[in-house]
């Protein structure tokens, strides 16, 4: 535990922001190896940094957080009696990623999409997968996102998940899968806003990087989009939001501008015939595509939830009737439950007759004997979470926990064993982040968004790299005190 | 383009405008009549508040004669529009609705435009009345007033000229013309109530006393003021301009041939219009200009109404379908 050699070098002194940089092996460090010594991709970042005065850095970090609030990138928070929009922590300190490791996460992360969308056509069609044991079908059919209503339908281009963001984390072991989203991924909007903050804070050492682009995000979420739209005619594309008081709203309404496609409530949808139409000043409209940021269970109240306003009653119809494309469509998240997780290097494998490139994280299934035994006895070194949980609420993370807190865990899970699986606390890196006035080391992880069209795969190359920044802590949401970074991948 | 967004455009474009008038009314009594005497300050704060159609706060029974802008101090009168987030009328509210619209339209809006009346919206918020008001009691009004003109020229520059453009435009004229036909009513029941009213007061309030003196003369007559303000073709602020550019405005909407006969919005912008033209309005004791001024703002509303109904709330049928 002791200060890089940045803090040591003799060029800053005890006036280094990395002064305070509590340097730990134990972690991976995205900016330092294990010696301490820069990485060779971070130097230039490393020397810009150790050479900055704490008023600069400070001023650095106001004006990325006025950039923010000016330009009202927040999110929503509903509380009991009010509602209020708040601005993501944004670190102005970017991660960097060397060209080559970027390069073998894109591959992994397009294997790993290709095989899902398999998946996901396979068990709402014939099943073999599950015929031949590869996943156990009750952990499938008992899945409660797995959607009868899908069973048979025709998915156009069999494209199930267009859009997609999978977290990943990295260890002294490389990159790892820690879950996959292919319901409603959210958090491009701060790729986005963070890019933008963070090139404008450092414009000469962003050039010098060769930082590859991400701005084109919404070019190639269009163009995917569109290569999917049932329609001969330049197609009519919509996001459908559940609007201004969704937390996400403004990345729906971003995503919305840069496209310029509208941006759609359930209120102004509605089904003719059969087909899906806007309301406009001028009537009906048809619509050929609809980007959803919704949940299934809103969709459409004649097939979900009755109590629905969110979706359009006989949405589910038309789309049933290939009128229209949902993207991504409904019963995806069967495919993104934490049950199903383990078996998705076996989906892979089974489906593409290929090696998974990127990794997983050890699990154990609590559904199984074994797995829940091993849980129960290791519940202090493991984190715990619900197969349906998400934003970091419903988890255990046994070494932090007290031992009443474990107790209680543990009797929930003896209660309900196939609603948990437990991995390992993972070691996540650390990199350098503007904390009280200099610069420490804070866990992150990452999530790149990954879009599958009609004939191609497209990731750009970023992702919304997120940050816990209470010192010590490894959640990242951003609803439990979480930050995120601008990702810098180089063009080498 | 969206029913709904169309709605949300009008309504940014009423609430901005009655934002700017607000901050106009008030500037009146704070920054003009600093060197008269506190009757007429008095009268200044009547005229305010009549025209808002709002009685003074803490008035009893909803009292709003004279004798209560008396009693009641210019910081609690100023205040109560200022930053009263419970009144719906105060620069904060109306500035903050208008965000709530302009976040329904984010997607329509250039990042400067957002980003102007989102600061904008953050300044007043974050504003300190009272630290303010020791600087001096129009301070705040004054920037207030610069923001909005920054953001009226970043709107002008930028927007693309759509149909959002349109309801936005729209929203802000029906708006405009509602607001000068109170406040021309207000002043004149005033003035026939024996209150003494200097006419150029109200040509300031409305940013046309250069005009005026340049049109006709540095001396101020009533019904000259009044013809001005009712039917001047090229003075922004009057009737007969705003109503103009409404029914110009509902043309582009439905296009000429689009649709026949005219939607009804836009005959009524055109029967107002010619309500204007064939009215006495001299203003002499004859006349009565203060009903006409009422009815101008009674046919403003039931266009607001005739707006919704064809373009917002329509009913869903089968004619529906392009």
């Amino acid at each position: 535990m002791t200060a890089p050699e940045s803090s040591r070098d003799g060029s800053s002194g005890d006036a280094s922001p990395f002064a305070r940089y509590d340097f730990d092996p134990t972690f991976y460090d995205e900016m330092f190896d294990e010696a301490g010594s820069p990485r060779e991709s971070c130097r230039q970042m490393r020397d810009a940094l150790a050479g900055l005065a704490p008023e600069d850095l400070a001023r650095l970090q106001d004006s990325v957080y006025r950039r923010f609030l000016h330009q009202g990138i927040t999110f929503t928070v509903l509380g009991e009696d009010e509602v209020t929009e708040r601005i993501i922590p944004l670190d102005f300190v970017p991660r960097v990623l060397t060209g080559a490791e970027w390069d073998h996460i894109e591959r992994g992360l397009k294997q790993r999409l290709a095989a899902l969308n398999l998946f996901l056509k396979d068990v709402y069609h014939e099943g073999r997968c599950l015929r031949d044991g590869v996943v156990p079908l009750d952990l499938v059919l008992g899945c409660p996102q797995y959607r009868m209503e899908m069973r048979g339908v025709k998915v156009p281009h069999d494209v199930y998940v267009a859009i997609c963001g999978t977290d990943l984390v990295r260890t002294h072991d490389g990159f790892a899968v820690l879950e996959d989203n292919l319901r409603v991924p959210s958090g491009v909007s701060y790729m986005l806003g963070c890019r933008d903050a963070v090139k404008g804070a450092f414009p000469q050492l962003y050039r010098k990087h060769r930082v590859r682009e991400v701005s084109d995000y919404s070019q190639r979420l269009y163009s995917i989009l569109a290569s999917l739209s049932p329609s001969m005619r330049t197609p009519r594309i919509a996001i459908l939001t559940p609007g201004l008081y969704n937390s996400a709203y403004y990345e729906h309404a971003l995503l919305a501008g840069e496209m310029g496609v509208e941006l759609v409530e359930g209120q102004d949808l509605a089904v003719r015939d059969g087909v899906l139409h806007a309301r406009t000043t001028a009537g009906l409209q048809r619509i050929d595509v609809i980007y959803r940021r919704v949940d299934d269970d809103f969709l459409d109240p004649v097939t979900f939830r009755p109590d629905s306003v969110l979706g359009s009653p006989g949405m589910f119809h038309a789309y049933r009737a290939g009128n229209f494309v949902l993207a991504n469509a409904p019963g995806t998240g069967v495919g993104d439950d934490k049950g199903l997780y383990a078996y998705v290097p076996r989906i892979i494998r089974y489906f593409l007759d290929e090696e998974p490139i990127l990794r997983n994280v050890e699990t154990h299934l609590c559904r199984e004997p074994e797995g829940l035994s091993y849980t129960l006895d290791h519940l202090d070194e493991l984190v715990v979470k619900e197969v349906g949980g998400s934003g970091g609420y419903g988890m255990l993370v046994g070494p932090h926990a007290s031992a009443a807190e474990r107790a209680e865990f543990a009797g929930r899970l003896r209660a309900d064993p196939s609603n948990f699986i437990s991995q390992p606390t993972l070691a996540l890196s650390r990199a350098p982040c503007f904390v009280g006035g200099g610069i420490e080391p804070r866990h992150v992880d990452l999530r790149p968004f990954v879009l599958q069209g009609r004939d191609r795969q497209e990731v750009v190359p970023g992702g919304l790299c997120r940050v816990a920044l209470r010192r010590g802590s490894l959640v990242v949401n951003s609803s439990q005190g979480g930050g995120c970074k601008d990702l810098w991948v180089l063009d080498e | 383009m969206l029913a709904r967004v169309a709605a949300n455009f009008y309504w940014m474009g009423r609430y901005l405008e009655r934002t700017g008038q607000t901050v106009r009314l008030v500037r009146y009594p704070l920054d003009h009549l600093v060197d008269r005497t506190v009757e007429e300050i008095a009268v200044g704060w009547e005229v305010v508040y009549r025209t808002l159609g709002q009685p003074p706060p803490g008035a009893v029974g909803g009292s709003g004669d004279g004798e209560a802008f008396l009693m009641t101090d210019a910081y609690t009168l100023a205040g109560s529009l200022i930053e009263e987030a419970s009144n719906p009328d105060s620069i904060l509210s109306c500035w903050s609705t208008a965000r709530e619209n302009a976040r329904q339209v984010r997607p329509h809006l250039p990042l400067p435009v957002w980003t102007s009346l989102n600061q904008g919206y953050l300044w007043m918020r974050e504003s300190d009345l009272p630290a303010a008001w020791a600087k001096g009691p129009a301070a705040l009004v004054g920037e207030a007033s610069d923001r909005l003109r920054h953001l009226a020229g970043t709107m002008d520059g930028l927007m693309y000229r759509d149909d959002g453009w349109r309801f936005f435009s729209l929203g802000s004229f029906v708006e405009r013309v509602q607001h000068q036909a109170a406040l021309l009513g207000a002043w004149i029941a005033l003035g026939r109530g024996g209150a003494d009213l200097p006419w150029a007061d109200l040509l300031r309030i409305c940013g046309a006393y250069d005009v005026y003196s340049r049109r006709y003369s540095m001396e101020v007559r009533q019904e000259q003021v009044v013809a001005f303000l009712v039917r001047d073709p090229e003075l922004p602020r009057s009737l007969r301009f705003a109503l103009h550019f409404i029914e110009e405005t509902l043309a582009g909407i439905d296009p000429a041939g689009a649709r026949y006969p005219l939607a009804p919005p836009h005959r009524m912008a055109l029967r107002l219009a010619a309500a204007l033209e064939v009215e006495t309005l001299d203003g002499s004791p004859d006349g009565d200009p203060d009903r006409f001024f009422r009815s101008i703002g009674g046919e403003c509303r039931k266009l607001h109404d005739l707006v919704m109904t064809a373009y917002v709330d329509f009913p869903l049928s089968e004619g529906a379908l392009p």
